[in-house]
């Protein structure tokens, strides 16, 4: 006996009235506008330097799935990106000049002294989406000892971008940090 | 130019709320439909104004590794209906006296019309028996017609509980349909 089929014979379908679509459109967007939506405005907010802003915008949104917070560009007459800020969940970065600050882009001397971590919701999916856009992975996926699943990905201009998701509880005592491992953590 | 996926649509609507009505302009008329299966066209609608308005609560929770974004609201589309229960036992026991009456209207299949009549109101009674969460993924799957892994994505489960559950639903429906065929022989 075909059960599925038994099943779907009694699929009925109420008629599709498109103004109650419109309808329940206007509301909607009534109650979205009503909402005040602000960025988010996290304590610690990294400053990272770049030779071409626009490109590393670009990336870091269709890479890394980051924002650009509208109206937060900082553009002269001619064009030329001085800053931009970028949100990613609850948290935020600036993108910036390559020099200024005392900051220089890792694509001139190669040297990161630092890379940013990032939670997201699918770490997996996450890691797929970047290496498609060209992100260069530094580390593949792995599980962590302290219960995190992580990845690294340099962007065009070689900073590194650690991604996590929380996969799990590990208690302290189960941690087995070795400093002599040279994947460790 | 590439349509943004709704993950990325979500993920603007973070900084940018209003973008978050085009998720409704790609999705209301299926998880309208969807409804309107359920509990009927009067419901659907309040339901609907409801599903979107959790929606758009929870966008910051959706998982931006989903490119569509239609098993989510699936999921909280279904998470409302078990509220209706009632309305939608008797919506069903109608859709199968319905059934009945077309097979019945078309003379020339008077041997389906035989089966519907016998058959389709234990299919109707046996779903109304079925657990909760067995119905939902019997009905997404076979109403709605998704995959196992959008049942999983909307039911927020493993694909391999889908499959148990949906397994488990087919069995119970076909352990039913088979008691009550014995039954009425027996009865004779």
């Amino acid at each position: 006996m075909k059960t599925i089929e038994l099943v779907q014979r009694l699929r009925r379908d109420a008629a599709l009235d498109p103004a109650v679509l419109e309808r329940g459109r206007k509301k909607f967007m009534a109650q979205i506008q009503s909402e005040s939506v602000r960025p988010p405005q996290p304590t610690i907010v990294p400053q990272l330097p770049y030779h071409d802003i626009r490109a590393a915008l670009e990336f870091l949104e269709r890479a890394f799935g980051f924002r650009e917070l509208p109206g937060s560009r900082v553009e002269d007459a001619r064009g030329v990106v001085g800053h931009a800020m970028m949100a990613f969940g609850d948290g935020l970065i600036g993108v910036g000049g390559h020099g200024g600050h005392g900051a220089v882009s890792p694509k001139s001397d190669g040297v990161v002294s630092q890379y940013v971590s990032v939670y997201v919701p699918d770490v997996d999916a996450h890691y797929e989406r970047a290496r498609a856009a060209g992100a260069r992975i530094a580390m593949g996926l792995r599980d962590q000892f302290w219960g995190d699943r992580t990845y690294e990905a340099l962007d065009l201009e070689g900073h590194r971008w650690r991604f996590h998701q929380k996969i799990r509880d590990v208690p302290r005592e189960e941690w087995n940090w070795d400093s002599s491992d040279p994947n460790k953590g | 130019m590439r349509q943004p996926s709704d993950a990325d649509v979500i993920g603007r609507s973070l900084v940018e709320a209003e973008v978050f009505g085009l998720i409704y302009d790609r999705h209301a008329p299926t998880l309208l439909r969807f409804l309107g299966r359920r509990v009927g066209a009067e419901v659907a609608e309040g339901l609907l104004a409801e599903a979107f308005r959790i929606a758009f609560e929870r966008r910051k929770a959706f998982d931006s590794g989903r490119e569509s974004a239609l098993p989510w609201l699936y999921g909280i589309a279904s998470n409302l209906l078990l509220k209706h229960r009632r309305g939608e036992a008797r919506r069903i026991r109608a859709s199968a006296r319905m059934a009945i009456g077309r097979a019945v209207a078309d003379g020339r299949a008077s041997a389906a019309a035989m089966e519907a009549r016998v058959l389709l109101p234990r299919v109707a009674e046996a779903l109304e028996s079925l657990p909760d969460g067995e119905r939902e993924a019997l009905l997404l799957f076979a109403w709605e017609e998704l995959s196992y892994q959008h049942v999983a994505d909307a039911l927020e489960l493993p694909i391999g509980t889908v499959r148990s559950r949906l397994n488990r639903a087919r069995a119970r429906l076909r352990e039913l349909l088979e008691a009550s065929g014995k039954e009425r022989v027996r009865s004779r």
